[in-house]
């Protein structure tokens, strides 16, 4: 070979890796995404709102691939239109329509059209806050079949749904944004962890729930929050031995030790760089005021997930923190005292994330207050005992690609 | 109790003593050989258990210096290890429990409680036992381990420092059930540990009573030797369980208490077959012991029963009755004997009724003729002057034959009263029983005779009635007893013709009454008195000799009893015993 070749054939290997970059790079129909989850969700119907995080998590993910709503809130937090394109309101401002999107077409094949085009919503609160609101995927527009059966106007159709154990969602081919990527997801729910994590070494499922703190460095603007924190639901425990329990807790070893030096510190449901104002929750421990406020303190059970070695070790060496304040905190199963709780951070938006974490409170939520206010609410009298943020995280497969904004999701080479 | 019962009770006595003090000896002889052997076998066991506890100790230690050599501690002693480092650790050296501490005691890593990490070690160790991790050989001990579900347990430990020193590694062994079973795990026995302060750790997993193991583990505790004793856990024998303990000290200080326990139920099931064996044995021993003791009683004692019952028949008087002759032996000689007695006596009756019968003819004959002659002289006087008067005018004819056929009259009325009491006697009708009272009787009686006692003609008798208060209501032939009573009365006056007390007493006494006649007379010889109530025998010059006979008869035929007292110059006393009901008693 002529040395002068050389030149020509080390541009051509260079330009064919570059085409090939180009081309996985870019996005592929088809497939079919495998994924399993603990949760087990009995319905998709936007309109039930479940309590457990597990589940709020999934079915908060879940439904916008289904259920679409008028409004979407863009990565700033600011409404976005999406089934409808234009709002208005009345003279008296008490009243906002809204605009449908056209040549919208519903599952089964039929045109979304509102009466008269547009929807009317009786509100005399801010627009602002009527669109947070609206942007959640709880407002979305469903269509409640004959035969029982809900349908949207997402990206995906259910195609089978056996209630808290699989769902298969195909792509819904007349999506106004046209079709996603996927031919379809097959869901499993309900499933342990070890099981998950056994199928996904055996190429059996694609996306998987992962221990916590496994995995980070997602940029602030793609990244899932969740707040690793201490629910009481029963009221035995008394305010002073929930803040005794809050001020026992040894968070930095428990992150630099357990976590490995993932998650953040906070007192706070919301994680700072989303509302900039998590710093002023405190969460320092004081074993000495914790030992004055326990005193005379009956034994807790609690609950965490035996099953995640990290959230194990965490109540663990909870309970032993604790136990130093004079606290007895033992495991326990079903209805306990205290558990330890994933609470995801379903939105971009304080407000709307706040009231998804007032429905696992099981606390009641007003959008008009302020979302330092509205936090404050929540944390006040220690019902919820926030410890640290953390991202949220799957095992997936080398082929997924664009996990987790469902629509779009792509199959590519593993 | 008969003799033959008294044979049978002897016999029977004999052969049940016998047959339980052979089974008694048996069972003890028995019962100390399986004590012995069982003992042997206890004690056999607690070696076994000794060396397996040292050996369960080495092990332990060993496992530890493993741990403590290997890399994975290495890392954890550096710092570059995870934080539950400790528990693949363990899980590698076959440890429940390891502890990677840094020098000042706080936990690096921990096998049973990763949580604890950066906590100080609490283990239940010795300060003595953590300086002494450097020293070439190690030694395993008891120690209290804290757990995150409970208090704390009991864990066989040892303590190693790393290769660098830079830490120390403590690791051990739960002592648990399995722990224990590992020790020994032979059928019938089980291992026990007490630790203090009062925890016991049963091989067996249960949940022995501790109270009932104090007493054996303070002894052994306080002798610091080993103890021996039973607990018998329920109300049943067969829970019993023997129990060996021996302390394990550990550093001038008892560690815990070994129990090696030995269920006994076997050894008494043993000894209970034994002991049922020894019963039937003995209850059949006892049972063809008295068969076989009544098989030869009745063999020995029916001769002696038959003459018994011989006796008893000569007794009543069959003095036909005679015994079988069935042996030769001494009792054959003495039924021989009693079958010649009984013929000499019949023989000898015989002859003493028929001289009785002659005499009593004898008698009849002299009585009647003695009563028949009186009357006879006079006839006979009467019918000679009535001849000769023949002779004389008719009017002393006439003045004698009135005279002459009243005595006639007379003396042959006196004859027919003599002949009418002999028939009365001949002929004493049943007496005809009703309810009667003895008193009235007796004072009816008195009332009769009352005027011969105060006759002129005759010396004072003075009568004395000493009656029963009350009255004494007996069923009687009243017209019976009275006539007895009377002839009684007849008697006494006619014993005192110089005058004297009559005395007449009645009294109720052990279902029967009792009246006696007494007299001051000049009273009877002891041959007349044994003469007294045969018939025709009398002591007076003109008596039949019937009254006392038919005094006799009449209390006889009431059931009762008649005697008499008196000897010559004392006067006499008869005295009656009579039924209140014929033939029952009050």
């Amino acid at each position: 070979m002529k040395p002068t070749a050389l030149p020509w054939i080390a541009a051509a290997s260079l330009l064919l890796a570059v085409v090939i970059l180009r081309a996985e790079s870019r996005p592929r129909y088809g497939g079919t995404l495998r994924v399993e989850m603990s949760a087990a969700l009995s319905t998709l119907d936007p309109a039930e709102i479940p309590s457990d995080p597990v589940a709020l998590e999934a079915k908060a993910r879940l439904v916008p691939a289904v259920f679409e709503t008028l409004v979407r809130l863009d990565e700033s937090g600011r409404p976005q239109p999406w089934l409808a394109t234009s709002w208005t309101h009345d003279v008296a401002r008490k009243r906002w329509v809204f605009t449908a999107r056209p040549h919208v077409r519903l599952h089964d094949g039929m045109i979304w059209t509102p009466a008269a085009g547009s929807l009317e919503v009786g509100d005399d609160r801010p627009i602002e806050q009527i669109l947070r609101e609206m942007a959640r995927p709880w407002s979305a527009i469903v269509v409640h079949e004959a035969d029982g059966t809900l349908i949207g106007t997402g990206p995906f159709r259910v195609a089978r749904w056996e209630a808290g154990k699989a769902a298969t969602l195909v792509a819904n081919e007349g999506h106004w944004k046209g079709r996603p990527y996927l031919d379809s997801i097959e869901i499993q729910m309900g499933r342990y962890l070890r099981d998950q994590t056994q199928d996904q070494q055996l190429g059996r499922a694609d996306v998987t729930d992962a221990p916590v703190g496994t995995t980070d460095g997602a940029s602030d603007e793609t990244r899932t929050e969740q707040t690793l924190a201490l629910i009481f639901d029963t009221p035995r425990s008394a305010p002073a031995m929930r803040e005794a329990v809050a001020l026992s807790i040894d968070k930095v070893a428990i992150r630099r030790v357990l976590l490995k030096g993932h998650g953040d510190i906070s007192g706070a449901l919301l994680p700072q760089w989303m509302s900039g104002y998590a710093f002023l929750f405190d969460g320092k421990r004081d074993v000495a005021r914790a030992r004055q406020l326990a005193t005379g303190s009956a034994p807790l059970t609690f609950a965490y997930d035996r099953q995640d070695a990290v959230l194990r070790s965490i109540g663990e060496r909870i309970s032993v923190n604790a136990m130093e304040a004079g606290i007895i905190m033992r495991p326990g199963n079903g209805v306990a005292d205290v558990r330890l709780v994933m609470i995801p951070v379903t939105s971009r938006d304080e407000l709307a994330a706040l009231a998804d974490i007032a429905v696992v409170l099981k606390a009641p939520f007003s959008f008009s207050a302020a979302p330092y206010e509205a936090e404050r609410t929540l944390l006040d009298g220690f019902h919820a005992v926030t410890l640290f943020h953390l991202a949220r995280n799957w095992s997936l497969a080398p082929r997924v690609r664009s996990w987790p904004d469902l629509p779009n999701v792509w199959i590519g080479q593993p | 109790m008969t003799f033959r019962t008294k044979l049978l009770l002897l016999s029977s006595i004999t052969v049940a003593g016998a047959v339980a003090l052979v089974t008694g000896a048996v069972s003890i002889a028995a019962r100390q050989g399986f004590e012995r052997a069982d003992g042997q076998r206890r004690s056999d066991l607690l070696a076994q258990l000794r060396r397996e506890l040292d050996t369960r100790g080495r092990e332990v230690v060993s496992q530890v210096e493993r741990a403590a050599a290997s890399a994975g501690v290495q890392r954890i002693a550096a710092g570059s290890a995870e934080f539950d480092q400790a528990q693949r650790e363990s899980a590698a050296q076959d440890l429940s429990f390891l502890d990677v501490v840094q020098p000042d005691l706080t936990i690096l890593s921990s096998a049973h409680w990763p949580a604890r990490f950066g906590y100080k070690n609490d283990w239940e160790i010795a300060a003595e036992d953590w300086h002494s991790a450097g020293a070439a050989v190690g030694t395993a001990f008891f120690a209290r381990i804290p757990v995150p579900d409970g208090p704390s347990v009991v864990a066989l430990v040892a303590v190693r420092p790393t290769a660098d020193s830079k830490a120390l590694v403590a690791g051990g062994r739960l002592v648990d059930p399995a722990f224990l079973k590992s020790l020994g795990d032979a059928p019938g026995m089980r291992a026990l540990l007490w630790l203090p302060p009062g925890e016991v750790v049963d091989a067996q997993g249960g949940n022995p009573d501790i109270t009932k193991l104090a007493g054996l583990v303070n002894e052994a505790r306080d002798k610091t030797a080993e103890a021996t004793g039973s607990v018998q856990w329920t109300s049943s024998r067969s829970s019993s369980e023997a129990f060996l303990a021996f302390p394990l000290p550990h550093r001038g200080q008892i560690a815990g208490v070994l129990l090696a326990g030995t269920s006994l139920a076997a050894q008494f099931a043993l000894e209970n077959e034994i002991l049922w064996i020894g019963v039937v044995a003995a209850v059949s021993g006892i049972v063809i012991g008295i068969l076989l003791g009544w098989w030869t009683t009745e063999r020995v004692t029916r001769p002696v029963t038959q003459l018994a019952r011989g006796a008893r028949a000569v007794a009543s008087g069959d003095w036909s009755a005679r015994v079988e002759v069935i042996s030769k032996d001494e009792i054959g000689e003495l039924a021989t004997a009693f079958n010649r007695m009984t013929e000499q006596l019949a023989e000898q009756r015989d002859r003493a009724i028929q001289a009785e019968r002659v005499a009593a003819w004898r008698e009849l004959a002299r009585r009647l003729a003695h009563e028949l002659k009186n009357p006879l002289f006079p006839l006979q006087i009467t019918i000679e002057n009535l001849r000769k008067a023949r002779k004389r005018s008719e009017s002393e004819f006439e003045e004698v034959f009135q005279e002459s056929t009243g005595t006639l009259l007379a003396e042959v009325g006196n004859l027919k009263a003599i002949i009418g009491r002999f028939s009365d006697f001949a002929k004493m009708p049943p007496p005809d029983f009703e309810a009667v009272d003895l008193n009235e009787i007796v004072q009816s009686v008195m009332r009769l005779y009352e005027a011969q006692l105060k006759d002129e003609g005759r010396s004072k008798i003075d009568a004395e009635l000493d009656l029963a208060e009350g009255g004494l209501r007996i069923q009687a032939d009243g017209e019976q007893l009275r006539r007895a009573i009377g002839n009684l009365v007849l008697n006494a006056i006619d014993a005192m013709p110089n005058g004297g007390v009559l005395r007449i007493a009645s009294s109720r006494e052990d279902g029967h009454v009792h009246l006696s006649v007494s007299d001051t007379g000049t009273g009877l010889t002891e041959e007349e008195c044994a003469r007294l109530f045969t018939p025709y025998y009398t002591t007076k010059q003109h008596g039949t000799g019937l009254g006392l006979a038919i005094v006799q008869s009449v209390v006889s035929d009431h059931g009762g009893k008649i005697s008499v007292v008196s000897s010559p110059g004392n006067g006499a006393t008869f005295m009656i015993e009579l039924p209140v009901l014929p033939g029952e008693s009050v």
